[in-house]
């Protein structure tokens, strides 16, 4: 879509950032970076994880201050003392977490902060309703938070920025939690927020949201401006040289379709051939939650040796559940779960390991790793008996295996014995797929998120590994809310929606838009 | 990248090298101490006087030496088991009652029938086990109620400790438990004398330097317990437990087995710290025998960080305290009250120090 607004031409900066410097410690996070943003413009801001993104809305915002450099608004010095400094001045800011109170109503929560003495609901409710038809946002305003989809729920942060009627909007990373129709209803509103006179800026690492909504353009990596466009559009290809500083013909399709580049291509292996042993059978899993919901609905799947299959789903539709169940952390209420001839139905974590199951936890943090510990005794947390004799742990034997995994997993850190939490994203999650794809009797492998949060260069990684054990013969049940990385990378994908299997389908690339209506709740 | 500095970010462990982690808090204990001497000035009391009495109570006469020396080993041992429990991320403010069982059971079986009369130091050594044993569970205790039910720790040991201190008090009333026989209306409320067999030996055999084989001990658990922590599968699980029992458990690390194990060991060490003061020094029973060492070794474990050696100058640093500020009250005159402000103070200083040091470090 080509720019109509007004802006890109030459009025005068609404905020201008000149030179930059933010560190973390011994990091830099931002190193001079220069930006002027326009009144009427949608300006994106590119880059992969880690490149400085939200440090740099961090800075605008308010809640960090630059280690250097300067910054003025309206013509004025801007230095914000906090974020509630920033709002007061005009710029308010979408964050990559919501931060509602699930259990009060959409008013309430837009109040929250802003009500002085008597909440006057009414006159909010009336406020909404205007938002809602100047900008494309209906939200009924006494619905309550946790009754709301993710999408819904946004809008109420957007909503709760609106109506202090910012100048300068800033939104972290809105679209990654999305469905597609949603996503193309908040570039909907960026734009009708810019057309209004204001200035919107969009963080994002997908492309094609920037082909769509962008008038301008700014790429950090590791800290610095690389590129900046008026023209995104026509750009397209040099932005991503510049965001990834590689050339787009080597990227890997799998790695290509996270960006959103280009059409998505079917990458995926030889199928194997039909009627093998099947490796990994689930019948009938189902799960209620503690309040007697039901999240995972009769979930019955089986998963042949050597074969992928993707499980598809917006976030939250039981995903989750299944994941834990298969990984030994959560009991099912029913159903069972085998791998070849043995019962692994409620079996310790300890044994699904011994069984030969190799777990990638949706959350690294939480389940996937200890950051408080050395990489060497993260790669071998779940083996760590095999370096002990009389109780005493061989560091020697530890570490020289955990040089040759990091060799071979390609996981680059200052050394064996390096904090865990010192290592990125993108390390941290090979290290992890490391251990539990050499698993000495490894038979399948379950992958929530693999590449969440990972930038293109291990994504690339991270699948290259999944295709290899699959090649293997390893059963891969791949769990993922990025529908391109499935389509891209899978045999199978069957499709969850509040905790059911929509529908199975063939990893088609051309059927994207159907396993999307499904992903909506859509039966096909 | 050296692998020095692989073995620091592995082990975790103390690093001894010249910087403000040295000075620092030495510099702070100054600065408590001279704010101590004002305080003591303010009241009227002879500062030259106090000091005199302090340095005598302390390393004054050889018995003082060895009082202090005694009292250390105590305050390591409570803080031993606090590090140890700490490494899983488990606090065990149950000292004072692991010691007080602990005194209880080693009196009880050092009374009880031949036991004065064993050879080869089983007279004892069998006390020491039961102390040992009786602390343990009453750690264990405390553990099975977080597995089981999800008790926070730090409750459940405070409250236990409320009972070991009952639990003593009502053994040396009761002539049906370990008072000793009433004789006349003035009999006092304690136990019996242990038999000499079943003192702890002393280690030059001089009765004026009563320094007693607690000493080399409290030194050898040290060693223990570094190495588990250290160099053992089972200080690494500790340490995984303790950072993210979660993702432990999914390594198929037993988070029960750990948390039991821990909370049994810390109430291991404070048993014994308990046999130590009844059969190294005091020889009877008495009410409120553990007087506070159980907090005071809590204190030692928190401002260690962590550290073996650390609890060792902090358990030294409160032995030499206290048997100073017990002086200073008794020859000096300066009231109880006082001397607790003092130690407080240093508490406070030393805490304050690390966390500069912190800060510094983090800095460069």
């Amino acid at each position: 879509m080509i720019s109509t607004s007004p802006a890109a031409g030459a009025s005068a900066p609404l905020l201008s950032l000149s030179a930059v410097t933010k560190r973390f410690g011994s990091f830099t996070a931002l190193s001079e970076v220069s930006l002027d943003l326009r009144p009427g413009e949608v300006h994106c801001i590119l880059g992969e994880n880690g490149a400085g993104k939200s440090t740099l809305c961090n800075v605008m915002f308010g809640v960090h201050k630059p280690d250097g450099g300067a910054m003025s608004y309206r013509g004025a010095a801007y230095q914000p003392s906090g974020p509630a400094d920033a709002l007061a001045q005009g710029i308010a800011m979408v964050h990559q977490h919501f931060s509602l109170v699930g259990d009060m109503s959409v008013v309430d929560n837009v109040l929250l902060g802003r009500g002085r003495g008597v909440l006057n609901r009414k006159e909010c409710a009336r406020q909404l309703a205007k938002l809602a038809t100047d900008y494309g946002l209906p939200l009924d305003p006494n619905a309550k938070i946790d009754d709301l989809s993710v999408g819904e729920r946004q809008r109420v942060e957007i909503v709760k920025c609106l109506i202090r009627d910012p100048q300068l909007f800033v939104l972290d990373e809105p679209t990654a939690v999305l469905l597609p129709d949603e996503i193309a209803a908040l570039l909907q509103v960026c734009r009708r927020v810019a057309a209004s006179g204001r200035a919107v800026v969009l963080v994002t690492h997908k492309l094609a949201e920037i082909k769509e909504v962008a008038d301008r353009v700014t790429v950090l990596r590791g800290g610095r401006t690389v590129a900046t466009s008026d023209a995104p559009a026509r750009d397209i290809d040099a932005l991503v040289r510049a965001m990834i500083h590689g050339d787009v013909a080597e990227l890997d399709g799998t790695a290509a379709s996270t960006l959103g580049l280009g059409k998505v291509e079917h990458v995926g292996h030889q199928p194997p051939p039909r009627g093998k042993v099947e490796a990994l059978q689930i019948d009938g899993l189902t799960v209620k939650d503690r309040q007697g919901v039901t999240r995972l609905d009769n979930f019955t799947l089986t998963v042949d040796r050597g074969e992928i299959v993707g499980v598809a789903g917006v976030e939250g539709n039981g995903q989750s559940e299944l994941a834990a169940v298969l990984a030994g952390m959560m009991t099912p209420t029913s159903g069972r779960y085998y791998l070849g001839e043995a019962d692994l139905t409620g079996r310790s974590p300890k044994e699904i390991t011994a069984a030969g199951v190799g777990i990638v936890s949706e959350d690294r943090h939480a389940v996937g790793c200890v950051l408080g510990m050395s990489l060497a005794e993260n790669i071998y947390l779940n083996r760590l008996d095999e370096f002990t004799r009389f109780g005493f742990l061989n560091r020697t034997a530890l570490q020289r295996d955990a040089t040759t995994l990091m060799r071979r997993f390609d996981v680059r850190a200052r050394g064996p014995g390096a904090s865990f939490s010192s290592l990125s994203g993108g390390n941290q999650q090979k290290a992890v797929l490391a251990r539990e794809i050499t698993l000495p009797n490894l038979s399948c492998l379950v992958a929530s998120q693999p590449t969440r949060g990972l930038d293109v260069g291990a994504v690339a990684a991270v699948y290259g590994h999944i295709r290899e054990a699959c090649g293997r013969g390893i059963a891969v049940l791949l769990v993922s809310s990025e529908l391109d990385e499935l389509l891209s990378v899978a045999d199978r994908i069957v499709v969850l929606y509040r905790g059911r299997i929509m529908g199975t389908c063939p990893a088609d690339p051309a059927r994207k838009a159907e396993i999307g209506a499904m992903m909506a709740g859509q039966a096909q | 990248m050296t692998t020095l500095d692989q073995q620091n970010s592995l082990d975790r462990g103390p690093r001894f090298t010249l910087r403000p982690s040295l000075f620092v808090p030495i510099a702070a204990v100054a600065f408590a101490a001279a704010v101590g001497l004002a305080l003591i000035a303010a009241i009227g009391v002879s500062v030259p006087d106090a000091i005199e009495a302090f340095v005598d109570g302390t390393i004054g006469s050889p018995y003082a030496l060895a009082a202090s020396l005694n009292r250390a080993c105590v305050f390591a041992l409570v803080g031993f088991g606090f590090v140890l429990a700490n490494r899983a991320n488990l606090t065990n403010v149950g000292g004072e009652g692991q010691i007080a069982v602990g005194g209880i059971a080693a009196t009880a079986v050092a009374l009880y029938g031949h036991v004065a009369d064993l050879p080869l130091g089983l007279a004892f050594i069998l006390p020491m086990l039961a102390a040992v044993i009786a602390g343990a569970l009453w750690g264990a205790l405390a553990a099975v109620l977080k597995v089981k039910s999800g008790t926070n720790e730090v409750i459940s040991t405070l409250l236990l400790s409320f009972i070991g201190v009952w639990l003593l008090y009502w053994c040396v009333q009761s002539p049906a438990l370990l008072r000793k026989p009433m004789t006349s209306s003035a009999t006092l409320p304690e136990s019996l004398e242990i038999p000499d067999a079943t003192q702890l030996p002393l280690l030059t055999g001089d009765y004026g330097f009563p320094v007693h084989i607690g000493l080399p001990l409290t030194l050898l658990i040290a060693l223990v317990v570094g190495v588990l922590l250290a160099k053992t599968i089972f200080g690494v699980r500790l340490r995984a437990v303790g950072l993210n029992p979660v993702a432990a458990h999914r390594a198929g690390i037993s988070y029960a087995k750990t948390v039991i194990v821990a909370l049994a060991g810390a109430g291991a060490l404070g048993g014994l710290a308990g046999a130590l003061m009844l059969l190294g020094e005091q020889h009877t029973l008495k009410d409120g025998f553990s007087s506070g060492y159980g907090f005071d070794g809590l204190v030692a474990g928190l401002l260690s960080r962590g550290s073996i050696p650390g609890v060792i100058a902090a358990s030294l640093l409160f032995g030499f305290m206290r048997s100073g500020g017990i002086n200073m009250e008794m020859v000096a005159a300066v009231p109880t009250a006082l001397v607790v402000v003092i130690q407080g103070l240093i508490v406070i200083t030393l805490a304050g120090a690390a966390l500069f040091i912190e800060k510094w470090e983090r800095r460069t």
